[in-house]
C-alpha cells in the first residue's frame, strides 16, 4: 500500500503543474534548499501570494 | 559504412511508410467528389503531417535556425524561484502550455469555415500550422527564453524599435477588445433562450465562489480536492439542467434573451475583474482547465472509436464569396475564418509569458513550442470532423442568421433548398427536441452546431443514448472556457491600460489603487460590451461582422511576432534561413490586408462595411445606429492594417540596415550561462 500512495502522491504532483495549482510541499522543498535560513509561509500565505500572482498578473493566461 | 545504412534501414521504412500513409489520406480528400468519406482519412492526413514535420523540419529548426545547446541554462534553472521560474518536466509543461494556448477559436473558426466545404478548412489547418503557426510559436518561445521570458511587446521595442514597440501594445490592447466581444457573443448566442444551458453556466459562479472559499479558507491551496467537489457539482447541475428545462416555472426564469444576456455577461465580466482572485477567477481557472483537457482528450478518443462518415461536401459552391453563414470568397475569408488552429498571433503572448520562464532545457522548447501548436491544430480538425458530419441541410439551417432564413423552418427550408441542399419537414423540429432545446434554428456562432456535432459523436460511442445530455455538456464545455477568457482578459486589459494610463498620469498606473482599477476596467469592459451589444442587436447576426475583424486583428498580431522573429533572426546573422519566418509572415500579410481591404472597401454590402453603411435607409429605425457601427468597424480594420504595415516597415528598414551593415547585428540574448541538468544534474 505505501506504494500506491506514494504513486498517487506523485501523480498529484503532476497534475498540479500541468493545470498550475500550488505546490506547497515542493516549496517547502525550495526554501529549505536555496533559502535555509528564512521562515516558509504559511500554507495560507503562500496559497495567496501563488494565487495573485498567477491570476492577478498584468500577462495573459488565457488565449482564443 | 555498409552496416550503418543497414541499422538505419528499419527507420528509413517507418519514415516512407508515414509518409505514404499522410499521401494517401491527401489523395482521398483531393479525389472524393460528392460521396461520403470516413474522417480516418482526415485524421490520416493530419497526424502523418505532423509526425513528418516534427520529425524533419522542427528538428531542422531546432539544430540548424536556433542551434538550441542544453549546456546553456534556461532562464527556469538560473532564475529559479519556485513561482514562475520552475524549471517543469517536458510533458507537464507541454500539458500546461497547451491548455493555455487552447481555446474556442480553433473550435469556432473551423466550424464556420466549413461553409466552404471541408476541404479548405483541412487543408489551411494543416499546411497552416506546420509552416506557420507552430514555427511561429516556437520561435518566439525560443526567442523569449534566451531573454529572460520578455514579452512580445518588449522584444518588439528592444529589437525592432520603441515605435514598433508602442504599435504592438496598442495593437494587442484592441485585439483583445475585439476577441473578448465575439466570444462572448458566441456564448449569448449558445445560451439565448436555452435555459438548460443556462442554467449550467449560471451554477459555475455559486461553484466557484464555494471552490474558492473552500481553497482560502478551508484547507488552504488544496486545489485539486477544491477542483474534484466543483467537478461534481457542475456534473450534477448538468443533470438538474434538464429537470430545470421541463420545470414551466423554473425554465422561465432561466429562458433570457440576447440582450439580457449581454447585460449579464458584461456585469460578470467588470466583477470578474475587480474582485479579488482567489474569489472568482482562480476556481473557474483551474475548473476551465480541467474540463478542457478532460474533453479534447475524450473526443480525440470518440471520434477514433466512431470514425464518423462525412455529410457535408468537400468544396460547396459558396467558395466563389455568396455564402450565407459569412460573406467573402475562399481567399482570403477561409484563411482569416480559420484563425487560431492553423495560425495564432494570440499564442505568441503566452509563447512570450508565462511557458518560457519554466523550459527546463533549451532543447525541450522545440516539443513545447512546436510540438504544442501541432495538437491545437489537431484540434481544429477535430471541429472539421464535427461539422463534416452534420447534414448540411442542418448546418445552415443552424449557422445562417434568421434575416437571411426567415422565421420558420419551412422558410429556412426555401432558402436551403435555392442553395441545393436538403431540409425535411420536421427535421429541425426532431433535431431540437433530441438536443432538450426549444429551436435550434438560426443559433448563430458556431457552438450550437459544433455541440449537435460533439453530441452525435460522443452519443455515437453509446449507440446514440443521452444526446441531449451530451449537447449540454458541449455546450457547458465551450461557455465554460469562453468566460474563462473573458474574466482573464478584461482583467489584463485593465492591466494594460492603466500601464498606458501611468504613462500619462502616474497614480493611474499603480495596479493597486481602487479608483484605477474601477475606471480601467469599466473602459475595457465597456469596449467589449460595445461591441457584444451590437452584435447581440444586429440584424444580419454580429457573427458576420465580428468574427472577420477577429480574425484579422488576429492573423495581424501572428504578423507582428513573425516580424519580432525576422529581425532576430538577422541580427543573429542567420539571414541563410530567414525565410522560416519570411515566407509564413509574406502569406499572412497578402491574405490578411486583402481580407481587410475587402471588408472595408468591397462594393457587396454583405462584404464591405462602407457599402453596407451606403444601403442603410436614412428613415429606417436605428439608421444612425447602423450606419455608426458600419463606419466604426471599416475605421477599426483601418487601423489594425495601418498598425502592422507600420511594424513592417519599421522591421524592413531594421533589415535593411543590418543586412547592409550600417548597424552592428547586436541580439539582446541573456549571458551564456553552463547548466547544471546536461552534465546530468
Amino acid at each position: 500500500m505505501p506504494q500506491a500512495t506514494e504513486l498517487l502522491r506523485r501523480a498529484a504532483r503532476v497534475v498540479r503543474q500541468v493545470v498550475g495549482a500550488p505546490d506547497y510541499e515542493r516549496y517547502l522543498e525550495h526554501q529549505a534548499a536555496h533559502h535555509p535560513g528564512c521562515a516558509p509561509l504559511t500554507p495560507r500565505e503562500y496559497y495567496a501570494e501563488f494565487v495573485t500572482r498567477r491570476f492577478g498578473g498584468a500577462g495573459p493566461t488565457r488565449c482564443c | 559504412m555498409l552496416a550503418r545504412e543497414m541499422r538505419r534501414l528499419p527507420t528509413t521504412l517507418l519514415w516512407i511508410a508515414v509518409a505514404a500513409l499522410g499521401a494517401t489520406g491527401f489523395a482521398v480528400l483531393a479525389l472524393s467528389r460528392g460521396e461520403s468519406i470516413s474522417a480516418a482519412w482526415i485524421l490520416c492526413a493530419g497526424v502523418a503531417s505532423y509526425v513528418v514535420a516534427y520529425r524533419f523540419y522542427a528538428r531542422f529548426l531546432a539544430v540548424q535556425v536556433f542551434e538550441l545547446d542544453d549546456r546553456r541554462a534556461t532562464p527556469a534553472e538560473r532564475l529559479n524561484n519556485d513561482r514562475d521560474f520552475v524549471p517543469t518536466n517536458k510533458w507537464v509543461l507541454y500539458g500546461h502550455h497547451f491548455s493555455a494556448i487552447a481555446g474556442a477559436g480553433p473550435l469556432i473558426g473551423p466550424m464556420l469555415a466549413s461553409q466552404f466545404g471541408f476541404l479548405p478548412g483541412t487543408l489551411w489547418l494543416i499546411a497552416g500550422v506546420v509552416a506557420g503557426g507552430a514555427v511561429q510559436d516556437f520561435t518566439i518561445l525560443v526567442l523569449s527564453m534566451r531573454r529572460d521570458g520578455k514579452s512580445l511587446g518588449q522584444m518588439a521595442k528592444e529589437e525592432i524599435n520603441s515605435v514598433a514597440g508602442v504599435a504592438a501594445m496598442v495593437a494587442i490592447l484592441a485585439i483583445m477588445i475585439i476577441l473578448l466581444a465575439v466570444l462572448a457573443l458566441v456564448v449569448v448566442n449558445a445560451l439565448r433562450s436555452s435555459p438548460w444551458g443556462l442554467f449550467i453556466i449560471a451554477s459555475t459562479i455559486p461553484i466557484a465562489l464555494l471552490m474558492g472559499w473552500w481553497m482560502r479558507s478551508v484547507r488552504p491551496g488544496h486545489v485539486l480536492e477544491a477542483s474534484a467537489i466543483g467537478m461534481v457539482l457542475l456534473m450534477a447541475a448538468l443533470v438538474a439542467g434538464q429537470w430545470v428545462s421541463r420545470d414551466p416555472t423554473w425554465s422561465h426564469w432561466f429562458t433570457w434573451s440576447g440582450t439580457g444576456l449581454s447585460w449579464a455577461m458584461i456585469g460578470y465580466g467588470f466583477l470578474a475583474s475587480v474582485l479579488p482572485v482567489w474569489l472568482l477567477l482562480a476556481p473557474r481557472g483551474y475548473l476551465s482547465t480541467f474540463l478542457k483537457i478532460g474533453t479534447v482528450l475524450v473526443l480525440a478518443v470518440a471520434i477514433m472509436l466512431v470514425l464518423p462518415q462525412t455529410r457535408m461536401p468537400a468544396i460547396s459552391r459558396f467558395v466563389d464569396g455568396t455564402g450565407p453563414v459569412f460573406a467573402g470568397k475562399v481567399f482570403p475569408f477561409a484563411f482569416i475564418t480559420i484563425a487560431c488552429g492553423a495560425i495564432s498571433g494570440f499564442h505568441a503572448l503566452i509563447a512570450s509569458g508565462t511557458t518560457p520562464k519554466m523550459v527546463m532545457r533549451e532543447s525541450e522548447s522545440r516539443l513545447i513550442g512546436y510540438g504544442g501548436m501541432l495538437m491545437e491544430s489537431f484540434v481544429g480538425l477535430m471541429a472539421v470532423i464535427a461539422a463534416a458530419t452534420l447534414e448540411p441541410g442542418v448546418y445552415f439551417a443552424m449557422n445562417v442568421p434568421a434575416g437571411t432564413l426567415g422565421p420558420t423552418t419551412e422558410t429556412a427550408a426555401r432558402a436551403i433548398a435555392q442553395w441545393g441542399f436538403v431540409l425535411h419537414p420536421g427535421q429541425m423540429e426532431a433535431l431540437a427536441r433530441a438536443m432538450g432545446e426549444a429551436t435550434l434554428l438560426s443559433r448563430t456562432g458556431g457552438a450550437p452546431s459544433l455541440a449537435v456535432g460533439m453530441a452525435s459523436i460522443l452519443g455515437g460511442v453509446v449507440h446514440g443514448s443521452g444526446l441531449a445530455l451530451w449537447y449540454h455538456f458541449a455546450i457547458m464545455f465551450e461557455a465554460l472556457f469562453i468566460l474563462t477568457t473573458v474574466d482573464a482578459g478584461t482583467r489584463v486589459g485593465r492591466f494594460m491600460l492603466q500601464e498606458l494610463g501611468g504613462y500619462i498620469w502616474k497614480p493611474f498606473g499603480r495596479t493597486s489603487w481602487y479608483p484605477s482599477i474601477l475606471i480601467s476596467s469599466a473602459v475595457i469592459v465597456a469596449g467589449w460590451g460595445y461591441f457584444l451589444y451590437q452584435g447581440v442587436v444586429d440584424p444580419l447576426g454580429g457573427i458576420n461582422s465580428l468574427w472577420p475583424l477577429f480574425g484579422i486583428a488576429n492573423q495581424l498580431l501572428a504578423a507582428v511576432a513573425l516580424c519580432v522573429g525576422t529581425t532576430i533572426l538577422i541580427k543573429m546573422q542567420k539571414q541563410r534561413y530567414a525565410w522560416v519566418t519570411v515566407v509564413p509572415l509574406v502569406w499572412l500579410t497578402a491574405a490578411t490586408l486583402t481580407a481587410g481591404w475587402q471588408k472595408v472597401f468591397a462594393a457587396d454590402p454583405r462584404l464591405g462595411f462602407l457599402s453596407h453603411a451606403r444601403t442603410v435607409v436614412a428613415t429606417a429605425p436605428n439608421a444612425a445606429r447602423l450606419i455608426f457601427n458600419d463606419r466604426l468597424d471599416a475605421g477599426l480594420a483601418l487601423s489594425f492594417m495601418a498598425v502592422v504595415v507600420l511594424v513592417i516597415a519599421a522591421s524592413a528598414r531594421e533589415w535593411w540596415l543590418v543586412l547592409s551593415k550600417r548597424k552592428a547585428a547586436v541580439v539582446n540574448e541573456s549571458a551564456y550561462v553552463e547548466s547544471a541538468y546536461a552534465t546530468g544534474d
